[in-house]
């Protein structure tokens, strides 16, 4: 049985008390109040005072591993993480751009999150579908017992069935509804760059007005950069306006890298990430 | 007029390069569909390139490189090869037919078979057609 939500958040408020006031971390990044319960922000609390301000239901689904790079290298940060969260903390201890050392991971094994959009249940067919955090200093509630019930990749067939054109006509559709709020960039873990390659004037990689063209450069060469490293937690997806199932593109990339390369992003903070590594031995066969 | 495509080939400096360069001087004959881009390594290859020559019109794109173990930089077309495969699997996935882009590994020592893949690609993508899905009109 899986721990409450109102548990959790007890235990947090607890387990962030405690750190803040013995000094081990200058900050707790967690979930705050927003304007109504449905819509949680994102909240540093820096003193034992600011606590109380903690907030955790079904609907905090930020993914709080994008804020970690903001801080200076060296500040020692307190991280409320889930599933999805505690991958893309050791993607970025990988990338050395957080260390291991400066982080204490408050785990929260989560069951029965929400879309604040839809209120549809998150499961594995926009996420990767895990319950328990990968890595943790301090569980945070009971680990969540069972599989997910469907495979993260299962929702692929669908695409995966399509014709060339079919596809194509699929993509051309839902990319062309986007309106270049860059809210994918801002709500993922993994998109630090500044500046974004879209964002750069010289070389001008696409058009920066939201028409065709230029959708389609920035996607997929955001596909790209985040292929080995997204660690599918599906909140570009959430946080996307106009709901283009971006989830779909990161998942078969992920699917394919992990079948290429055999390994999954943010599992282990012993890897390297798949395109940054090499192996002698890889077969030409994955260039057919 | 019958469709003559354009084929952008990004070719390696040490390897495919030279080998075009011995292509051409043992006069070897080859379609004049490709323009060859020089570029140091394979790895230097950023697949936006590859998306923009799309968006520019090319019907399709020729990536030569070292064999692997024989990178001027030991191991620079190692890890263009993953990059690549990443990059191949997202235009297939786009909807983009997968045979406009290609990825061939060519020594400088072979001109005959720099020759030979060229003649076979632009083969391959007059049968193709134009390339219409990525192009800017």
């Amino acid at each position: 049985m899986a721990t409450s939500f109102k548990q959790i958040e007890e235990n947090l408020k607890t387990e962030a008390g405690k750190l803040l006031d013995a000094g081990k971390v200058s900050m707790v990044l967690a979930y705050g109040r927003g304007y109504d319960e449905k819509h949680p922000l994102p909240y540093v609390a820096r003193s034992l005072a600011d606590v109380d301000g903690m907030v955790f239901n079904e609907y905090c689904t930020a993914n709080l591993a994008r804020y970690l790079v903001r801080y200076p290298r060296g500040t020692k940060i307190g991280i409320a993480a889930k599933a999805a969260d505690s991958r893309a903390v050791i993607q970025l201890i990988q990338e050395d751009k957080v260390k291991r050392d400066d982080l204490v991971i408050l785990g929260i094994p989560v069951y029965g999150m929400k879309n604040a959009k839809t209120d549809e249940a998150i499961d594995a067919k926009t996420t990767c579908g895990l319950y328990n955090p990968v890595i943790y200093d301090v569980l945070l509630g009971e680990e969540v017992h069972g599989q997910p019930v469907l495979s993260p990749y299962e929702v692929l067939e669908k695409v995966e069935a399509m014709g060339q054109d079919e596809r194509f006509a699929f993509w051309k559709k839902e990319l062309d509804r986007c309106i270049r709020c860059y809210a994918c960039r801002k709500a993922c873990p993994m998109c630090y760059c500044d500046p974004c390659f879209i964002d750069q004037n010289k070389p001008k990689w696409g058009e920066k007005s939201p028409e065709t063209g230029g959708n389609l450069m920035y996607h997929l060469t955001r596909f790209h950069h985040l292929a080995g490293r997204c660690i599918d937690c599906g909140e570009c997806s959430r946080a996307c306006p106009v709901d283009i199932p971006l989830y779909l593109f990161h998942k078969k990339v992920a699917k394919e890298c992990e079948e290429m390369f055999g390994q999954a992003a943010g599992m282990s903070i012993d890897e390297k990430p798949a395109l940054i590594n090499f192996r002698v031995e890889d077969s030409d066969k994955i260039l057919e | 007029m019958s469709f003559e495509p354009k084929i952008l080939g990004i070719a390696c400096n040490w390897c495919t390069y030279t080998g075009a360069d011995l292509a051409g001087t043992t006069r070897l004959q080859y379609p004049q569909n490709l323009r060859v881009v020089r570029v140091m390594c394979s790895s230097r290859i950023n697949p936006s390139f590859i998306f923009k020559a799309f968006q520019l019109g090319a019907d399709g794109v020729l990536v030569g490189g070292c064999h692997p173990g024989d990178c001027h930089y030991n191991t620079g077309n190692l890890y263009a090869r993953r990059r690549l495969a990443v990059t191949k699997k997202i235009l297939e996935f786009s909807g983009m037919e997968p045979g406009r882009f290609r990825v061939e590994w060519i020594s400088a020592s072979e001109g005959n078979k720099f020759a030979e893949v060229v003649r076979e690609f632009t083969e391959e993508i007059r049968n193709l057609g134009p390339q219409t899905k990525f192009k800017i009109s």
